[in-house]
Formats: C-alpha cells, sequence, structure tokens
C-alpha cells in the first residue's frame, strides 16, 4: 500500500539557494504528520512541490502513488490545500467562496453545507469574507480544503490567527479526522507544542534538509532516559550524583540527571533517592522526566546545540 | 471549461472590475447628456452615437481595458489566491483561458453599454430640451457592426494588457503600458503608423480608409488571438512564486 505522501530526494534551488536539499520523507495513511521547522527551514517550498505548485530541481513526490510532475490533476485530486495565504475574494461571501472551489471540483452544493458544519461556520457563511477574522478565514480554508473529502489534507500553519478555544478546537478536530474520515494529514508549523499535541508522526526540516523522521511515541523513547530532582540543596546533590558518574545539571525546576544507556529509570530514581537521604540531603521530588517533542527537536534541529553535543 | 468561466463570471459579482464596467460608458453618456443640453440645434442620432462610440474607441476603451485587466488579475494577485486556484485539480490553462474570456466578455458589455446608455442619455435630454432632440433614426446595424470591429480590432491590446496584469503581482507594469500605450495614441492620433499601434487600432476602426480598417481589423484580432494562445501558453506554464 503506497504511503500517502512520499518525497524522493526532493531538492529545490532559488537562484544559488539550496531551499529544499535531498529531502526524503514518508507520511504514512491516515497519519497526523506534524512537518516541523523554524520559519525559512524549506517547509513550505516542499508543501509547495508535493501540490505540484513548483517544479523540483530534482527528485520527486508522490500523493497516494500517483507522480505529481506527471500526473498533476489526478494527484490533485486527492489533495485538499489549506495553504498561508487563504486567497478568498473578500467581496464574495464565505459560501459563495466555497462555491467556486466546489465548481471547479465538480462537488456537489450539498458539500458546502458538510464543510460549513464541519467548521462550525453555518451562521457566518452568508456574510462577506471581507469581515471574516483571521480565525474566521484559517477556518473557511479548512472548510474548502475539506470540499470534496480528498484523502490527504494538507495544512500549513493551520492555527495561525485562531484563539486559545479555536487552537484546541482545531487540534482535536485535526486528531480526530484519521478516525472520523480515514484522511491523511500533512500539517506544517514551527509551533512545537502545536505538533507535539496534534500529530502521531514528525518530521523535522532544518536548512532544507529532513533530519528525523518517525512516530512521535517512538522518537520520544528512543531518547535517553533523565530523571528530575528537587532537593533541599542542589549544589551538594549535584556532586554527589557526580559521584555516582551522573553529570546533573541545575535548571530552574531542579536537578536533571541523564541516566546511562540500560538503566532502569525506577531503580536509579530509588537508588540515587537512597544515596541523597543517606548524605542528609533533604528530597522534595524525584522521578522519570516526561520527554518532549522540544528535546527532540534542540537535538537535531539547532547547530548550536549539536556542537555541544560533540564537544 | 464552461465551470471555470463560469467561476470567473461569478468572481466579478460586487467587485471593483463589475463598478468599472458599468461606470466608464456611464462617463461617456453622461458627457454625452451635457454636450445635447448645450447644443442650440437638433444634430442627428447617427452623430450623438457616433461622437460616443469614437470617444469610447479613441480613450475611454484603452483606459478602461487597463483598469479592467488590472482590477481583474489583482482579484487573485491580492489575496494570493494564486497558489489555491493552481491547486485545484484543473488544467491551469483553463483558468487563464477563462480569465480573457471573462474579460473580453466584459468589454464587449462594456461597449455595448456605451452605446445603450448613450441612445438612453440622448434621450433624457431630448426630453429635458425638445429643441435638440435628435432627427432621423439610429442605423442600429451599422452602429452595432462598428462596435463588433471595436471589440475585435481591441483584442491584441487586450491580450498584452492581460498577460503584463496577470504576469506581475504589482498594478505598476500594467499601468505603465496602459497609460504609455493610451498616451501614445493618443499625440499621435494622425500618424498613419498608428495603425500597427495595438492601443490605436480601435480607433482605426472609424478610419474613413478602408486600408486601415482592414489592417488594423487583421492585426488587432488576428494578432491579438495569437498573443492571447501565447500569453495563455506562458502564464500556465510558469512558476508563481
Amino acid at each position: 500500500m503506497p504511503a500517502a505522501i512520499e518525497t524522493e530526494g526532493l531538492t529545490r534551488r532559488f537562484g544559488s539557494r539550496l531551499a529544499v536539499d535531498d529531502l526524503s520523507m514518508t507520511v504514512p495513511k491516515q497519519a497526523v504528520y506534524g512537518f516541523l521547522g523554524r520559519n525559512g527551514a524549506g517547509k513550505t517550498t516542499t508543501l509547495k512541490m508535493v501540490l505540484g505548485l513548483i517544479r523540483p530541481t530534482d527528485g520527486v513526490a508522490h500523493v497516494c502513488g500517483l507522480n505529481v510532475a506527471r500526473d498533476r490533476i489526478a494527484a490533485a485530486r486527492k489533495i485538499g490545500a489549506l495553504l498561508e495565504a487563504h486567497g478568498f475574494y473578500a467581496n464574495l461571501t464565505g459560501a459563495e467562496n466555497l462555491a467556486l472551489t466546489a465548481t471547479l471540483l465538480g462537488a456537489p452544493r450539498t458539500e458546502i453545507d458538510r464543510v460549513l458544519e464541519v467548521v462550525e461556520m453555518r451562521a457566518d457563511a452568508g456574510r462577506k469574507v471581507a469581515g471574516y477574522s483571521l480565525g474566521m478565514r484559517q477556518r473557511l480554508g479548512l472548510a474548502r480544503a475539506m470540499l470534496g473529502a480528498p484523502p490527504v489534507l494538507v495544512l500549513d500553519e493551520p492555527t495561525n490567527g485562531l484563539d486559545p478555544d479555536g487552537i484546541a478546537d482545531m487540534r482535536r478536530f485535526l486528531r480526530s479526522l484519521p478516525e472520523r474520515t480515514g484522511a491523511t494529514v500533512l500539517l506544517s508549523s514551527h509551533l512545537l507544542g502545536e505538533i507535539e499535541q496534534t500529530a502521531t508522526h514528525v518530521g523535522v526540516v532544518n536548512d532544507g534538509k529532513l533530519v528525523l523522521e518517525g512516530e512521535l511515541a517512538r522518537l520520544k523513547a528512543d531518547l535517553a532516559q533523565e530523571i528530575v530532582l528537587r532537593t533541599g540543596d542542589d549544589a551538594r546533590a549535584a556532586e554527589l550524583l557526580a559521584g555516582h558518574d551522573l553529570a546533573a545539571v541545575r535548571t530552574e525546576t531542579g536537578l536533571i540527571a541523564p541516566l546511562r544507556p540500560g538503566d532502569d529509570v525506577d531503580q536509579a530514581a530509588a537508588a540515587l533517592n537512597r544515596a541523597l537521604v543517606q548524605a542528609g540531603i533533604a528530597v522534595f521530588a524525584i522521578g522519570p522526566r516526561d520527554r518532549s517533542l522540544e528535546d527532540i527537536y534542540r537535538r537535531v534541529a539547532t547547530p548550536a546545540q549539536r556542537q555541544l553535543e560533540v564537544a | 471549461m464552461l465551470a471555470v468561466l463560469s467561476v470567473e463570471i461569478r468572481k466579478l459579482n460586487r467587485s471593483l472590475a463589475a463598478l468599472l464596467a458599468v461606470a466608464a460608458p456611464s462617463l461617456i453618456a453622461l458627457f454625452v447628456f451635457f454636450i445635447v443640453l448645450r447644443g442650440q440645434r437638433a444634430g442627428s442620432w447617427d452623430m450623438f452615437l457616433q461622437g460616443s462610440i469614437t470617444a469610447w474607441a479613441f480613450f475611454m476603451l484603452p483606459m478602461s481595458v487597463t483598469a479592467l485587466t488590472a482590477l481583474v488579475a489583482h482579484m487573485e494577485h491580492g489575496p494570493r489566491a494564486w497558489d489555491h486556484l493552481r491547486s485545484l485539480p484543473v488544467p491551469r490553462w483553463r483558468i487563464y483561458a477563462a480569465k480573457a474570456l471573462c474579460v473580453i466578455a466584459v468589454v464587449i458589455a462594456m461597449t455595448g453599454l456605451n452605446l445603450a446608455l448613450t441612445w438612453a442619455s440622448v434621450s433624457v435630454a431630448s426630453v429635458l430640451k425638445p429643441t435638440v432632440a435628435p432627427t432621423g433614426s439610429p442605423d442600429v446595424a451599422k452602429l452595432l457592426l462598428l462596435n463588433a470591429k471595436i471589440v475585435a480590432a481591441a483584442t491584441l491590446m487586450i491580450a498584452i494588457q492581460l498577460w503584463a496584469a496577470l504576469r506581475f503581482s504589482s498594478f505598476v507594469p500594467a499601468l505603465a503600458v496602459g497609460i504609455g500605450g493610451t498616451f501614445f495614441s493618443v499625440v499621435a492620433t494622425s500618424a498613419k503608423e498608428g495603425v500597427f499601434f495595438p492601443w490605436q487600432m480601435p480607433v482605426n476602426m472609424m478610419a474613413k480608409e478602408a486600408w486601415r480598417v482592414e489592417t488594423a481589423l487583421a492585426l488587432g484580432g488576428g494578432l491579438g488571438l495569437v498573443m492571447l494562445a501565447l500569453a495563455v501558453a506562458h502564464l500556465a506554464r510558469r512558476e508563481v512564486l
């Protein structure tokens, strides 16, 4: 079964600037794939190549097994997209804007009501888009992307402009999409929290290269375990941990001690607790540190961090 | 193709381009209205209607095409709608061809509206001042044929303006081309070479010399269709970054 989206060696140059460099990514079917990278990392250029909007200098993109460059129309039928620039006609109402796209897709008028219902925009659909807030435009953009129920949704920064409730709704909605509709979501963002709370899979792009890809839960599990502790005397506790070959780092939240590969986190926490108490250091809290996407991201995406790790 | 064309036409709803389509011919009709009222004696229908068509072909049509193509193109440039449109499963050439057909349809409507509004304004003026009521009756068939020739001869100008407006996201190149073209067309009105100048081809349909009419019509219409096809092909192939 082909992946929902697959790129092989995707490369794009703009003059002498290499925007996307030999990028090979795989978005499994029914995944919510978070495509993460700082601004200018190459996310939008990659998405544009996947959508057939720009041609790769090298490499190939497939959507549901269809080569985008050779079979753009068939591939485009499989994708609904919400791009950073919404491209709505401000002189028309929300429903009229959707109707234009529905006509071009050959989708029935009932589709307009369906997608408006999904994004809870029925009440405002008769108003001109000129009067919409950014959040409303974002939701209308999502509705437009879903017209015709495409199996793949490509969403570029979908929570831009949404208020906190809207962001929470959007996350819930995107997480539920694969189960509810069988759709695959490729979600681009520079916000770690957004990807972490929404995605099942993640790809990190940095300077045009895909530096990490995989299932989010597995990536987190693969990170080295760390123990976080709060004590009555962090300075002495750090010295004591150093004596146990654990290089603890003092942070605002307490001490963080990375474990050696193969260490059992519970056993290690118990042993450290015993040692600290025997040394007369009060232990207020001790336990495994929750690993976040930020930990993964920092390891692969920040050159300065990589240099520190090498040093 | 009909679906894409219907989308292009529906986009004009409540747009500035639609407003322009009514406003530009209305200005000429208003101008003729005051000319009639200022007159001391009656003129013929043909005189007023021909005068209106001349003003249209000579100046208002080139300026209107400049503004119309810029406004129509800006409907996509402004909200950066190209990415959405070009990502849809529709052959891109159809999107641009539909836009070209839509612009030509609006120009035809404006040209017809110019004639209709002028007729209405002369009629109203002659009610207000019966002494200047036009004599005779207008030769409608002849006037419609003249209008058709004017639009046909304007095809090359429309193609150039539309390409410039769609190719560049800024208003400036399209306006510069249109204003420049109209300016040279006006200042070189009597030059024989004007027959080869796209912005002067429409007004050459009023010329007395048959060779001018035929040459401007053949070049404006024939080259215009070729230019339109080339513009559509070029715009469909190029990337919009």
